[in-house]
């Protein structure tokens, strides 16, 4: 990152999953900057956040309040719940930047009033980054960077189905590792390697022994920590779905290219798979996932819960229960940002893993 | 609120606070509709739709005082809602689920309005009392207002009030009555007024009045706000509040300082935490959270004016407009010291105190105190630890 500003001399707005229009940081000509976990130095942070908030707002403060995040020039923070509507105000108090935003996404997603005030909301934050920028964000700046990151999300669904069908070719740690580094690197540079990879990888024959991991849907706000998919692996499964914002959510939808770009990206947003963080009447995410485990064919389903995720947590009852009742296996494994407990979690991993049938390797 | 020193009107708000409740049950024998709603709600256009407007917030906040709100929760634990969920929500989804009610059942509602200028975890916990109860919700969505008057927010909440009166139309069959709710909007005004006259007698040295009452005469302006027994309820209190002023009847026995309080009280605590204000001759004058009623409505623009009352309330506000409005009281109320609460149910309300601690501190030069522990779980409550943060704060009174 920090070579990267110095070779283009350009500046990078950091944002908070999830949901942030990057599209329209491209389109103003700035690096979008996805910050998430990090840091082990939480001793900062703790003296600004009790102990009750979630380990993935406390990681991204301490970041900043280290130093580590010095390169950013602005930031763009979404309300996705109390806790990120809260972290904007204690970010801009210790570690102003010059340039600091809070998306403010409606709550309420299937009524006329939601699409009509999104749109104004896409237009305010536009206006801000053209204020930072000094010039207008031109339409055809903004098609650009929407049809960039549309490509983007289409080689990284088609390396997602590669990994559905070869986990041996592309396991599911590489998997979202790739997802999750995509988010910091240069889309155009991402791009290009994708697409080279993927030539590679498409001409492989499939192979056979694939079929012997168990696929399992994997849902929570945040996939963290990632040795959950070693455990997953080394006791014989494979992730075959997902709703992460830094997992599936983040790659899913794509923006119409047909109209124009605002209306466009608050359609995209409006239209997203559901998720805990907006509240929509009788929680359809749990019928999505349950269709998305039987669609793909899942044994079972592992829910992640990062402590202290106030969202998620709300909805965790209904969403184990609709698996249940659909006769599917289904644990909660609460996480953290910062490596605690995975003694704990793959013992409990194994545990699942023996239940629905899967061997270690 | 010293114990030898009750309000004559107290007895006429239990009486008030009783007919209500009893309104609610009969309400629902007769097929009129009960509606859930929120604290900062725009309670006025349920009032003037004919519907009864049930607060499960008061509910949670009478088994928090009743010293239960733990049992409660522990239903709602068992299911796997985890114990650092807002105390409120954890006692009326344990309500549900629970086969036992201390404190009564909570009125089941037939249709549910949430309004989230407060938080995100009304609108949660509302979403999961709809699947639970089987019934309608409809969710006011209110963006975070920074220090600006913020005209997005408001067209967007005037549209979705708008979206709110299709719906109740469409739910009770009956076309919404607009001279009803400039009616209704006119006693809102009035109770307001008069509460926020009664809050300021707290200002007086020595006061007649302070937080710890206004936290027990506070139930009318939340629930029947809008109505004529509130207005009459307040004047009677604001009479006797002259007349106490009158004859010098203090709130507490020797007043030397007056202190301002963020934001909510600790339910089952608040007897220990008077007597001990009390005890160091401090007299807590204001809060936020007693201050939040103090609508003014235009009844020229009735949609416009609730959406501007209600969006810019100061809980959907940014850090430097709450650290401000929190310096203006100190001002107004000339108080010498603040304690902030760390409420571990509330986010919103808890995240960022320590730096706004900070900061005001700097700005007023008076000293000020943090204290961590929850408005209703006992289990979260230790009374040393708050003495710890609460002693040497009064020592610096002195
Ligand atoms: S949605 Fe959950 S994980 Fe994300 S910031 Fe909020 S509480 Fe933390
Ligand atoms: S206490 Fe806080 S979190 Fe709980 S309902 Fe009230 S505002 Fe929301």
């Amino acid at each position: 990152m920090k070579q990267w500003k110095k070779e283009s001399g350009g500046k990078a707005i950091g944002f908070l999953l999830s949901d942030v229009p990057e599209e329209m940081i491209h389109a103003a000509g700035f690096f979008p900057y996805a910050i998430v976990g990090g840091s082990t130095n939480l001793e900062e942070a703790n003296a600004h956040l009790q102990s009750w908030a979630c380990s993935n707002s406390r990681s991204a403060l301490a970041r900043a309040l280290e130093g580590e995040l010095d390169f950013l020039d602005g930031l763009i923070i979404p309300h996705t719940c109390d806790t990120m509507r809260m972290l904007l105000d204690l970010w801009e108090h210790l570690r102003p930047l010059p340039y600091m935003e809070n998306f403010r996404l409606p709550r309420q997603v299937n009524r006329a009033s939601a699409g009509q005030y999104l749109v104004g909301e896409l237009e305010r934050i536009k206006k801000g980054l053209e204020i930072y920028r000094g010039s207008p964000i031109e339409k055809g700046e903004l098609q650009e960077s929407i049809k960039l990151y549309n490509q983007n999300r289409l080689l990284l669904r088609r390396l997602t189905e590669l990994h559905n069908h070869s986990p041996n070719l592309i396991n599911s740690r590489q998997l979202y590792t790739v997802i999750n580094a995509a988010m910091i690197m240069p889309r155009e540079e991402v791009n290009r390697l994708l697409k080279l990879a993927l030539e590679d990888l498409e001409q492989k024959p499939i192979n056979e022994s694939s079929a012997q991991y168990l696929p399992l849907l994997m849902s929570g706000t945040l996939l963290e920590p990632f040795e959950v998919l070693d455990y997953l692996e080394e006791f014989g499964g494979t992730v075959i779905a997902d709703d992460f914002q830094n997992g599936y959510r983040y790659i899913e939808a794509d923006v119409s290219t047909a109209t124009d770009p605002l209306k466009a990206l608050a359609d995209r947003q409006l239209k997203r798979i559901p998720s805990a963080v907006f509240d929509i009447e009788q929680n359809p995410r749990r019928y999505f996932l349950t269709g998305l485990a039987k669609e793909k064919k899942a044994v079972g389903a592992i829910f992640l819960h990062l402590t202290f995720c106030e969202p998620e947590n709300f909805d965790s009852y209904d969403n184990l229960k609709a698996m249940q009742d659909e006769g599917l296996p289904a644990i909660r494994i609460e996480t953290q940002f910062g490596g605690a407990g995975l003694g704990q979690i793959r013992t409990r991993i194994h545990a699942f893993m023996e239940m629905v049938g899967g061997e270690s390797r | 609120m010293s114990t030898k020193n009750i309000f004559k009107t107290a007895a006429l708000m239990k009486e008030m606070m009783k007919n209500y409740h009893e309104s609610g049950q009969k309400a629902k024998k007769e097929g009129r509709p009960v509606a859930w709603v929120t604290a900062v709600f725009p309670v006025e256009l349920i009032y003037a739709a004919g519907l009864f407007p049930y607060y499960p917030e008061n509910f949670g906040a009478v088994a928090a005082a009743k010293k239960i709100a733990h049992e409660l929760s522990a239903a709602a634990e068992g299911k796997g809602y985890a114990s650092d969920l807002c105390g409120y929500a954890r006692c009326g989804i344990g309500d549900a689920f629970s086969e036992e009610h201390p404190v009564g059942r909570i009125l089941e509602p037939d249709l549910l309005f949430c309004c989230n200028t407060q938080c995100g975890s009304l609108p949660k916990w509302f979403e999961v009392a709809s699947r639970f109860y089987d019934a309608p919700y409809f969710l006011l969505d209110s963006p975070r207002v920074g220090l600006e008057t913020d005209r997005l927010c408001i067209e967007y909440f005037i549209e979705q009030l708008k979206e709110m009166i299709k719906f109740i139309e469409k739910q009770t069959g009956q076309p919404f009555d607009y001279d009803r709710l400039t009616e209704v909007l006119s006693l809102s005004n009035e109770a307001c007024r008069l509460w926020n006259e009664i809050l300021d007698s707290a200002a007086l040295k020595p006061a007649p009045f302070g937080f710890f009452d206004a936290c027990f005469h506070m139930a009318p302006i939340v629930t029947l706000r809008g109505t004529r027994e509130a207005v009459d309820y307040y004047r009677a209190l604001k009479k006797e509040i002259d007349e106490r002023i009158e004859k010098k009847i203090t709130a507490i026995p020797k007043e030397r300082h007056k202190i301002y309080f963020d934001h909510i009280p600790c339910w089952p605590k608040l007897r220990w935490f008077s007597e001990l204000f009390a005890s160091k001759g401090a007299l807590v004058v204001a809060s936020q959270y007693t201050h939040s009623w103090a609508y003014s409505f235009d009844l020229e623009r009735p949609l416009e004016s609730l959406a501007e009352n209600y969006t810019h309330e100061f809980v959907n506000r940014c850090f430097d407009y709450r650290v401000r409005r929190k310096i203006s009281f100190m001002k107004k109320y000339n108080v010498d010291g603040f304690v902030l609460f760390s409420n571990r149910s509330c986010k919103p309300s808890a995240f960022g105190l320590y730096a706004k601690s900070k900061l005001i501190r700097e700005k007023t030069g008076r000293p000020g105190a943090v204290f961590e522990a929850d408005m209703s779980d006992l289990r979260l409550f230790s009374e040393d630890q708050v003495l710890a943060k609460l002693e040497p704060f009064f020592e610096q009174l002195n």
